[in-house]
C-alpha cells in the first residue's frame, strides 16, 4: 500500500506545489511596466514588426486593439516548440527540445494510462486487439510512452553531457543542475527498463487501476525503483528551478507582454488607484542618504 | 583569461579581465592604426577606485575602502541592500520581474550572442550577460545559506568580500540595459533587469552611483530643475537665443510659446539639447509653428527637462522626477505632453512612470514621432523637397523608443518621404543594437570609461553605421547622415564619430529627425543643417 500512497502523494505534491508557486507569483504586488517588443497581443497590423499602440497620435483617445489570438499563437509556439531557442540557438534546441517533447509526450502517456485505467475498471480490457476506444487508447499509450521515454532519456543525458563537455555551459552549471538532468535521465532510464519487459504498458494501467480503486500497487524491484524515482522527481520539480513552466507564464504574460496603459477611466486606472492604498508589512526601507536621511544620520 | 568563472569575482588578482580581441570593424577601419588604443588605468585610480575588474573606472563614487572596518561595512551594506530586492515593501515596483529573472535562468547562454558588449569585446567572459547575474545569484545563495558543502552544491560557491562587491558594482555599469538579450531568452528572463537591480542596491542602499547620473543628474535636476543645471532664468535666456538664431537662419521671426496656460501640447525636450544641439529644439519650433499647433514649453521646475536618469539606476529618484514632470504639465493645464527626441524620457514618462498617477494628475504622454508622421506623411502639412536631403541617410533605433515601446514605423515613414537615399542598418527596428551610450553611458565620462564606451559598448553601432554607408564611406565629398532621434544616442554617436574621426575623414554626420524635415522645407533658402551650408551647390 506504500507505493499507492506514495504515488498519490507525488501527484498531489506536483500539482499542489506548482499551483502554490504560481499563487506566490500571482499575489506579488503590481509591478512597474517592463514590457519588451514585439508584444504579440498588439494589433494585427503592428505586431509583425514589433509595433505598438504608441505609434498612433493620441493613442489614449482611441480604442485599444488587443489581439488575443496573436498572444495565444505566440504562447503556443513558445510552449510547444521553445521558439526562442529554435530561432536563436538551433544547435542546442535539438537536444533541449527532445527532452521537453519527451516530457510533453509522457504527460499524454499518463493521461492515456488514466483513461485506460478507467476503461479497465469499467470492465473492458485495453489490449492491442481491442477495438474502438480501448484499442485507440492502447496504441496512443504505446506510442506516447515509448517516444516520450526515449526522447526524455536521450534529451536529459544529452544535455547532461553537453553541459559537461561544453566549456561555457559547464562553467555556469551548478552541481545541482547536473543532478537535475541526471535525475530526469534516471527516471526515464528506469522507465525504459520496466517498459522493456511489458511493451504494452499494461503495468501502467494496473497502477492506474490500483490508484482508482485505492488498492495496493503490485510491483517487482525494477518497477518499485521506477515508481519511487518518478514520484520523487514529481515532488522535487516544483521546488526546483525545473518549475520554470510556472515562471515562464509570468515572465511573458505579466512582464514582457503586459503593456496595458493606465488611461483615465480604464480598468487599469482602478488597479493603480487600489495599489496606492498598499500598507507596508515591514518597517524596512532603503538606507541611502537621498532616500532615508535619518538612517544615514544614525549610522554616523 | 577565458577560463574566468563567476566564482572568481572575489579572487585577489590585479585585474579580472583584460580585453584582448576586439571585434573587427569593417572598411575603412579594418586597417591597422585606424583607432586609438585603450588608456591604461593610472595608479591613483587603482588605489582609490575599482580598476580591478577590467581596468576601466565607470562608477566614480565607488571608492575603495581603506580600513578593515570600511571593507566589512561595504559588504554588510551590500548584503542588506540585496535582501531588500526580495522584499515586497522595498522593491514593490520590480519584485515580480526581479524574482522571475533571478530564479529561473537555465543558463542556456542564448542571450550572449544578442549582447553587443559581449560580442564587441571579443567575447570577454565578464561581459557575458549571465556572468553578472550568476555572480549575484551565488552571493545571495552563499549569504542566505552559508558555505556548507550542500550549499556549494546549490551554487553558493563564491567568496563574498569587498572586492567581489566592488567589482560587481563596476560590472553593473558594463551593460547598456538595452534588453536585447531578453528578447532572445526562451524563458523570457532579463539580465538587463538584474544589472539594473544591482545598480539599485548600490544607489538606494549604499548611496553609490556614478556622479553624472546621481549627483550631477537626478539630484541636480530635483534641486535646480534640470540635470544640466539650467535654471528657469537661464532656460528663458536660452529660448531667446534660440529665437535670434532662428531669425538669423530663416529670416523669419519665430516666437516660442512658453508657459502658455491651457495649450493643447506641452512639448518637453531633453534640456541638454538647448546646449549641445540647439538646432533640434529650433527645428521643433519651426515644425510646431508652421503646422499651426497650439503648443507651449514650460519654464516651471523640471517642466523644461524631460530627462529622468532614475530610469537607469534608482526607482525612488525616477518616481520623484516623474511626478514633478506631471505636476508641471498639470499646473499649465495642457491637454497632453509630447516627448521630443529623447529615448529614455519617452520610456520614463510613458512606461516606467505609468503607474504613479491617476485621474487629472495623469496627463496623457505621447511620442513626437507619430505626430511628425502625421504632419509630414499623412496630412502633408509642409511643402517639402526631398532632394534637399539627397545624401545617404541611415536610422538609429533608440532602444527605449523602439524595443521598449514599439514605436517603429513613424520615423521610418517620415524618412522615406524626405530622404531619397535612406537605407536601414542591419539589424534594425526592434532588433537593432544599442548606440552604446544607453543607461547613462553617454554622459559617464569619468577616468577612462570613455574608452570602454567608444571602443566596446558603441563598437557594434559604429560597425552598423559603417556597413550602412559602405557604398560611399570612403568618398569624403559625400556627406552621410546618421539620424538618431534621441539625445543620449546622439551623445554616444557624436563621441564615436569624433573618437574614430569619422566626420573629419569620411564626412559622416549625425543629428535628429526634425532637422532633416526642416532641411527639406522649400520655404527656406539656406540648408538647415550646418554641415550642408558650405556646399549649397548640391541643391
Amino acid at each position: 500500500m506504500f507505493l499507492t500512497l506514495f504515488t498519490y502523494l507525488s501527484i498531489i505534491a506536483f500539482f499542489g506545489l506548482s499551483l502554490y508557486k504560481a499563487a506566490q507569483f500571482a499575489k506579488m504586488p503590481m509591478h512597474g511596466r517592463w514590457e519588451l517588443y514585439p508584444v504579440p497581443k498588439e494589433a494585427d497590423d503592428k505586431r509583425h514588426y514589433g509595433g505598438s499602440f504608441y505609434e498612433d497620435v493620441e493613442y489614449w483617445n482611441k480604442p485599444r486593439q488587443v489581439s488575443h489570438v496573436g498572444e495565444i499563437v505566440d504562447m503556443l509556439k513558445e510552449m510547444l516548440f521553445i521558439k526562442n531557442l529554435f530561432v536563436n540557438q538551433r544547435r542546442q534546441w535539438w537536444i533541449c527540445y527532445a527532452m521537453h517533447l519527451g516530457i510533453y509526450l509522457l504527460f499524454l502517456w499518463a493521461a492515456m494510462l488514466f483513461v485506460g485505467g478507467i476503461i479497465e475498471v469499467s470492465g473492458t480490457a485495453v489490449t492491442a486487439t481491442a477495438g474502438g476506444i480501448a484499442g485507440f487508447v492502447y496504441y496512443i499509450t504505446l506510442l506516447s510512452g515509448a517516444a516520450g521515454g526515449i526522447l526524455l532519456a536521450v534529451g536529459a543525458i544529452g544535455m547532461f553531457f553537453k553541459r559537461i563537455f561544453d566549456e561555457t555551459l559547464n562553467k555556469y552549471t551548478n552541481p545541482n543542475e547536473f543532478f537535475n538532468l541526471f535525475f530526469l535521465f534516471a527516471v526515464a532510464a528506469t522507465g525504459l527498463v520496466v517498459w522493456s519487459g511489458d511493451i504494452g504498458f499494461n503495468y501502467g494501467r494496473e497502477i492506474m487501476v490500483s490508484l482508482l480503486t485505492f488498492s495496493p500497487i503490485q510491483a517487482d524491484f525494477a518497477l518499485t525503483v521506477h515508481i519511487l524515482l518518478l514520484g520523487a522527481v514529481m515532488i522535487y520539480i516544483p521546488q526546483s528551478k525545473m518549475s520554470h513552466y510556472v515562471g515562464k507564464y509570468f515572465s511573458f504574460h505579466k512582464v514582457l507582454w503586459e503593456n496595458t496603459p493606465n488611461l483615465r477611466g480604464s480598468e487599469m486606472e482602478k488597479i493603480v488607484k487600489e495599489s496606492f492604498n498598499y500598507q507596508p508589512k515591514t518597517k524596512t526601507s532603503w538606507s541611502a542618504p537621498h532616500i532615508n536621511p535619518g538612517a544615514a544620520q544614525s549610522e554616523k | 583569461m577565458s577560463k574566468i568563472r563567476p566564482q572568481d569575482m572575489g579572487k585577489p588578482v590585479e585585474q579580472v579581465c583584460q580585453i584582448e580581441n576586439l571585434m573587427p570593424l569593417p572598411a575603412p577601419y579594418d586597417k591597422p592604426g585606424m583607432e586609438p588604443d585603450f588608456k591604461a588605468p593610472k595608479d591613483s585610480w587603482k588605489e582609490n577606485y575599482c580598476a580591478t575588474l577590467d581596468g576601466f573606472v565607470g562608477n566614480d563614487t565607488l571608492t575603495r575602502p581603506k580600513t578593515k572596518e570600511e571593507q566589512d561595512e561595504m559588504v554588510k551594506k551590500f548584503l542588506s541592500g540585496l535582501e531588500k530586492l526580495f522584499n515586497a515593501d522595498t522593491n514593490r515596483g520590480m519584485l515580480q520581474p526581479f524574482m522571475l529573472s533571478f530564479e529561473y535562468c537555465a543558463k542556456c547562454n542564448t542571450c550572449a550572442d544578442a549582447c553587443h558588449v559581449f560580442k564587441s569585446s571579443g567575447e570577454a567572459e565578464i561581459y557575458r550577460p549571465i556572468f553578472r547575474s550568476e555572480v549575484l545569484r551565488k552571493i545571495y545563495q552563499k549569504h542566505k545559506k552559508g558555505g556548507s558543502l550542500v550549499n556549494r552544491f546549490l551554487g553558493g560557491d563564491i567568496d563574498i568580500n569587498y572586492e567581489t562587491v566592488m567589482r560587481l558594482g563596476e560590472l553593473a555599469y558594463r551593460c547598456n540595459l538595452c534588453r536585447r538579450c531578453a528578447q532572445t531568452c526562451p524563458l523570457g528572463l532579463d539580465n538587463g533587469l538584474l544589472a539594473r537591480e544591482i545598480r539599485k542596491i548600490f544607489s538606494m542602499e549604499m548611496g553609490i552611483a556614478p556622479k553624472p547620473l546621481h549627483e550631477s543628474g537626478t539630484m541636480k535636476q530635483l534641486a535646480t530643475g534640470s540635470s544640466t543645471g539650467i535654471t528657469k532664468d537661464a532656460f528663458l535666456d536660452l529660448i531667446e537665443f534660440m529665437e535670434d538664431d532662428l531669425y538669423e537662419l530663416t529670416g523669419k521671426k519665430y516666437k516660442v510659446p512658453v508657459d502658455k496656460k491651457g495649450a493643447d501640447i506641452l512639448l518637453v525636450h531633453n534640456a541638454g539639447e538647448y546646449m549641445a544641439w540647439p538646432e533640434n529644439p529650433a527645428a521643433f519650433t519651426i515644425i510646431m509653428e508652421e503646422a499651426g499647433l497650439n503648443w507651449t514649453l514650460s519654464s516651471d521646475m523640471i517642466g523644461y527637462d524631460n530627462v529622468n536618469y532614475g530610469l537607469f539606476y534608482d526607482d525612488v529618484q525616477g518616481k520623484k522626477i516623474g511626478a514633478a514632470q506631471l505636476k508641471a504639465a498639470k499646473d499649465l493645464g495642457v491637454r497632453r505632453i509630447i516627448q521630443a527626441e529623447c529615448g529614455h524620457a519617452h520610456k520614463a514618462s510613458m512606461v516606467s512612470q505609468d503607474r504613479i498617477a491617476v485621474g487629472a494628475d495623469n496627463i496623457p504622454r505621447e511620442s513626437c514621432l507619430p505626430l511628425l508622421e502625421e504632419l509630414v506623411v499623412k496630412k502633408k502639412v509642409f511643402k517639402l523637397d526631398p532632394s534637399r536631403n539627397n545624401f545617404p541617410v541611415t536610422l538609429h533605433d533608440p532602444c527605449n523608443i523602439v524595443r521598449m515601446m514599439g514605436i517603429v514605423q513613424p520615423q521610418r515613414n517620415v524618412l522615406k518621404a524626405i530622404a531619397p537615399q535612406f537605407r536601414e542598418m542591419t539589424p534594425h527596428g526592434v532588433n537593432n543594437y544599442c548606440c552604446g551610450g544607453g543607461s547613462g553611458f553617454a554622459i559617464m565620462n569619468s577616468f577612462n570609461f570613455t574608452d570602454f564606451r567608444n571602443k566596446v559598448s558603441s563598437r557594434m553601432k559604429f560597425k552598423q553605421i559603417l556597413n550602412a554607408f559602405q557604398d560611399t564611406i570612403e568618398d569624403e565629398n559625400t556627406p552621410k547622415y546618421v539620424c538618431a532621434p534621441c539625445s543620449n544616442c546622439k551623445g554616444a554617436i557624436r563621441d564615436i564619430l569624433e573618437f574614430y574621426q569619422a566626420t573629419a575623414k569620411f564626412n559622416v554626420h549625425y543629428g535628429g529627425l526634425v532637422e532633416l524635415i526642416v532641411n527639406a522645407m522649400v520655404q527656406f533658402d539656406k540648408p538647415f543643417m550646418e554641415f550642408l551650408r558650405d556646399d549649397e551647390d548640391m541643391f
